[in-house]
Formats: C-alpha cells, sequence, structure tokens
C-alpha cells in the first residue's frame, strides 16, 4: 500500500483529500489505481494516448521516477508517491 | 482574493530585488477557503532555468516536493508561485501561461532597476487558455 500524495490543486478531483492510500507493486499501477477511483484526475495527469503528461512529475519518496525505471518503478510499503506540477515561466 | 502576511511579502521582496537583473521564483504556502488565500511562509527558490535567466524562470521539482512537505507538516498547502520581471511590468504572458499550472496563484512582480515597483496576481483556468487577475493584497 502506497500514499499517493496530491498536490492542491488536484484535491477537487479527490474527493478534496490531500493524500490517497492505493495499492499496486509499482508506479503505474499505483497511479491506474487512483485514476480509476478518481477519474476525473486522469484528464490532468495523463495524454489522450495514456502517456503521462511533460509537466507531470512524478517522485517515489526523493527520487523522480524519470530517473528510476519510469511506471514499471517498484514499490514497497510504506513509500510515498509525489506528484509534483512542473512550474515555469517568464516574458 | 490572496493575502500575503508581512514577513512572507518581505521575504519575496528580498529575493526578487537580489535575483535582479534575473528573474527569481518561489513558492507561497498558506490557508486556502471559500476562494480566500493567506500566504503566512514564502519559500525562495533557485532559479532552475538552464539558460538565460534575465526572462526565463523553471522552479526545481525538488524545491517543490520539500515546500509541499513542509506545508504538510504545519498543516498548510502549497497555494501558489511567485516570479519576478526584470525591467518589465507584472503581467501573466504566454510563456508564464503555457507553462503554469490551473488553480494556483500566481504572483508576478515587476522589479525596475534592482527595486521593487509592483505586483499583481494571476490564476489560470482549468484549460490554461487564459488567465485571470486576482486580488492581491499585501
Amino acid at each position: 500500500m502506497a500514499k499517493v500524495l496530491i498536490p492542491t490543486p488536484l484535491r477537487q478531483y479527490a474527493d478534496k483529500k490531500d493524500s490517497v492510500d492505493v495499492t499496486g507493486a509499482t508506479v503505474g499501477e499505483v497511479l491506474s489505481s487512483l485514476t480509476t477511483q478518481y477519474p476525473d484526475l486522469k484528464k490532468n495527469l495523463y495524454t489522450d494516448e495514456g502517456k503521462l503528461r511533460s509537466f507531470v512529475n512524478v517522485y517515489v519518496n526523493d527520487e523522480d521516477i524519470r530517473y528510476l525505471s519510469k511506471d514499471a518503478t517498484a514499490l514497497k510499503d510504506a513509500d510515498t508517491v509525489t506528484i509534483v506540477p512542473s512550474i515555469a515561466g517568464g516574458f | 482574493m490572496i493575502r500575503i502576511d508581512r514577513a512572507a511579502w518581505e521575504e519575496m521582496v528580498r529575493h526578487a530585488e537580489a535575483a535582479f537583473p534575473k528573474e527569481c521564483c518561489g513558492i507561497m504556502i498558506g490557508t486556502e477557503a471559500n476562494g480566500s488565500r493567506q500566504v503566512s511562509v514564502a519559500v525562495p527558490c533557485k532559479n532552475a532555468y538552464d539558460g538565460d535567466q534575465k526572462d526565463r524562470f523553471h522552479i526545481d521539482p525538488r524545491d517543490q516536493l520539500a515546500a509541499d512537505r513542509k506545508a504538510r507538516e504545519s498543516g498548510l498547502a502549497v497555494l501558489g508561485f511567485f516570479h519576478s520581471h526584470p525591467n518589465e511590468d507584472s503581467y501573466f504572458s504566454s510563456t508564464d501561461l503555457k507553462f503554469s499550472w490551473p488553480w494556483y496563484s500566481n504572483v508576478v512582480m515587476s522589479v525596475r532597476d534592482g527595486a521593487f515597483s509592483h505586483a499583481k496576481s494571476f490564476i489560470a483556468n482549468d484549460d490554461q487558455t487564459a488567465a485571470e487577475p486576482e486580488e492581491l493584497h499585501y
């Protein structure tokens, strides 16, 4: 069972929860379970082709999954999965 | 509407002026109820943009991870972000809109010749096609 930390803009799509406990052996399975439980989260996290959006960062504890095994990153009990919005700008 | 506590605001101004002529960036933490936001903590961040920072910024996701933890431990939430426009007005540019997220408050601080000039706040709509000004008090 992993804990998924929900960033503030997405809590409105997850019954206003700031975290959700989800079962799954990998990051992909956990995020799939999460978006099955809260379907409105899906369009915010995934493209129409089912890929994680480029402006969505996912961390397992302190590690970016892009530098681990991406969606296939294995999870242990008590791991924390954090969804981190990518923020930039300029003029 | 967003209100920024004095200490947090002073931290933001210090960061914006110190970063001049580059853009600064940071994270705002506080409470939100019924669309009214109160910022009690400002977290100055290093501009992680890999290039000329006079007109671009990028917040390192690891800084966001740390700020999110800090907020949760205090029973607070990340309400949005701030950045500066060196020698430019405080408007929400197309680049700001493209790389923002809906819901968050985005405070844009104009810094002229190294001194804070004025600031405005904006919130992007759900499909990020436009941003609306948000009433800002500091």
